[in-house]
Formats: structure tokens, sequence, C-alpha cells
């Protein structure tokens, strides 16, 4: 398991890349994001929402109200053209963590 | 059937946003809490023991309160047309103008370009002042920096590089327009070809000097961010 500063840090790129493939309402959003990190991510409610709120507010992604086929009305969010461009140095930018942290970790393994 | 927006509601108090803004929140988390427990209830689980797992996804409901209205409402000081447009474009056209009055006062005397009659020069003539013209493509590649990285769309770029010539080439055709409707009633003629001048002197050459640092600037951030993506890929 993860622990939660990595977490907090990983969320904006988990959600920017999730939309990536499509639009999706808070809780698929979720729910996708567990099923594909096999359960290392998990977002509650609590820690969702303020973070959609914000990336919102920051242009990276948009959301609007639209109701769905059995008549429930979700709030769907999609990844705007500023997320696209934030998406390929977030990557990056965790790329590089990831890849100093393996080979730190194969190096004192030694 | 639970009322989960009066939940929410009920949990939610003391925002301080807009009502519509409030209604909004409360329908969303409204849905995701219900979302939540109808799946827990396919699931087989008991009705009370899903509300009661569904209602753990929030420990504090007074901070969870107050980070939503920080999400909501701290950024709103600077939208991102303010980041990405007016904030680059007012600083390129500030330190422009600044730069131009600087050299006018304290700078060298500025390169007279007219036809030549003996020793006078014959009107129109155009003023050029050089040294700030040179330094014009640092502050295009400025505007542009600064409109990219807050993300600017290339619109939003190219309106921050040229800002500065944009309040004299309305000007000049303010002018062009006024001259055209009453140049005919007027003793003294204005001449087109001042006006084409200035428009050389005053919106052709700096627009051109901002652009060749803006757009170098541009290309090269733009180049930047794919061998970025090349890496990640």
């Amino acid at each position: 398991m993860i622990g939660t500063g990595i977490k907090r840090g990983t969320a904006e790129l988990a959600v920017l890349s999730v939309l990536e493939h499509g639009p999706l309402h808070g809780y698929e959003m979720a729910h996708r994001i567990e099923q594909q990190t096999k359960g290392a991510l998990r977002f509650t409610l609590a820690a969702l929402y303020p973070m959609l709120y914000r990336m919102e507010q920051r242009g990276w992604i948009r959301g609007a109200w639209e109701t769905s086929s059995s008549g429930r009305r979700r709030r769907c969010y999609r990844i705007t053209p500023v997320g696209k461009k934030r998406l390929s140095p977030l990557r990056r930018e965790w790329a590089e963590l990831f890849g100093a942290l393996r080979r730190l970790t194969k190096v004192s393994n030694a | 059937m639970r009322d989960w927006e009066a939940l929410v509601e009920g949990h939610l108090t003391g925002f301080a946003l807009e009502p519509a803004e409030s209604a909004d929140v409360i329908a969303e988390l409204a849905a995701h809490l219900a979302e939540t427990c109808e799946e827990l209830r396919k699931q087989g689980m008991a009705e009370e023991e899903a509300v009661r797992r569904t209602l753990s996804q929030v420990e504090d409901w007074k901070k969870l309160t107050r980070l939503i209205q920080t999400a909501r409402t701290k950024e709103n000081i600077m939208t991102n047309r303010v980041k990405q447009f007016w904030l680059p474009s007012l600083l390129t056209l500030l330190l422009s103008m600044g730069l131009l009055a600087l050299i006018q006062v304290f700078g060298p005397n500025p390169w007279l370009v007219a036809r030549k009659s003996g020793w006078s020069l014959v009107a129109p003539v155009a003023v050029v002042y050089l040294p700030w013209l040179l330094s014009l493509p640092v502050i295009g590649a400025m505007g542009a920096y600064l409109s990219n990285r807050a993300g600017g769309s290339q619109r939003a770029v190219f309106s921050s590089i040229v800002f500065p010539v944009l309040p004299y080439l309305v000007f000049f055709l303010a002018a062009l327009l006024v001259m055209a409707i009453f140049n005919k009633h007027l003793a003294h003629n204005i001449m087109f070809g001042a006006l084409f001048v200035g428009l050389f002197a005053w919106v052709l050459a700096p627009g051109a000097a901002l652009l060749a640092g803006g757009l170098l600037a541009q290309f090269s951030l733009s180049r930047r961010l794919d061998s970025r993506r090349i890496v990640s890929n």
C-alpha cells in the first residue's frame, strides 16, 4: 500500500490520466482509478471532490451536469486542453521520481 | 429511500458559496454517496451497514466543508484569462512603454527616416528609437513565456506578444477613419503618407521585433515540451 503523502501527489496525475480516455463523473472516476491501480489508489468522497474542484478552478478539467438514461443527474468531468498540456510534464516528473527511486533501491539492494 | 441531499446539506453547514453553487456541490456529493450505497447494496450488504460504510468516506464534515470552500474560492482571485492573457499582456505593455519613456529621456537621439531636400528633411518623418526596437524581442519573449507557462492557448500567447503595439494600431486606424471622413473639410489636409509612415514606425516595426522574440521563445518552449513527451513516452 502506498503512503498518504505520495498518494496526494499522484492524485492529480491519476485523475488527468483517467479523464484522458473520456469524460467520467466523480464516482466512476474513483472506481476506475481503484480498479486500474488494483486498489493501490483509493479516493474517498472527502479526498476526491476538493481536488476535482481545485483542478476545475485551475482550468485542467471542466465539469457539466448530465442526465443518465436512468434519469439520474451527474456532474461529468472532461479534461481540457490546459489539462492535457499539464499531463505531459506531470507524467515526466513522476516517471523521473520513480526511476530515481528504482535506481536507488537497486543500488541499496546490491 | 434515503434523502442523501438532505443528509449532505445537514452536514455541510456554514458554506460561504453562492446558493446555486452550494446546491450544485450538495447535489454532486449526494449523488456520489447514493451511488456508493447502491453499489454496496448490490453486493448484498444490509442497508444499515451499507449506509454506515458509505458515510465512513467522510470522517470530518467540517474539514470537508472548509476544503471545498477553499478549492472553489481561493483560486478565483486570478482566473485563467488573467494568468494566460491579461497579466503577460499588461506586463509587456508596461515594460515596453516604460523603456520607451526612459530611452526618450536618457537615451541617444532617435533615428529620423525621411526624404532629404538639401539640408532639411521632408515630411513625413519616421521617428525610430533603435535601442527600444532592439529591446522588444526580449519583451515579446517574456510575454510568450508567461502566457505559455500559465497554459495559454496559441491565441493568448500571440496576443500577449503583440499587445504593446495594439494601442498604436488602434490610434492609427482611428486616425485613418477620421481622415477619410473629415479630410476634405479641413483647411490643412492631414497627409495620408504621414499616417502610413507612423504605422510602420510604431506598429509594424515594433510588432515584428516583438514577434521575432516571442515566436522564437514559443518555438523553443514547444520543442522542449515535445522532447519531454518523447522522453516520458
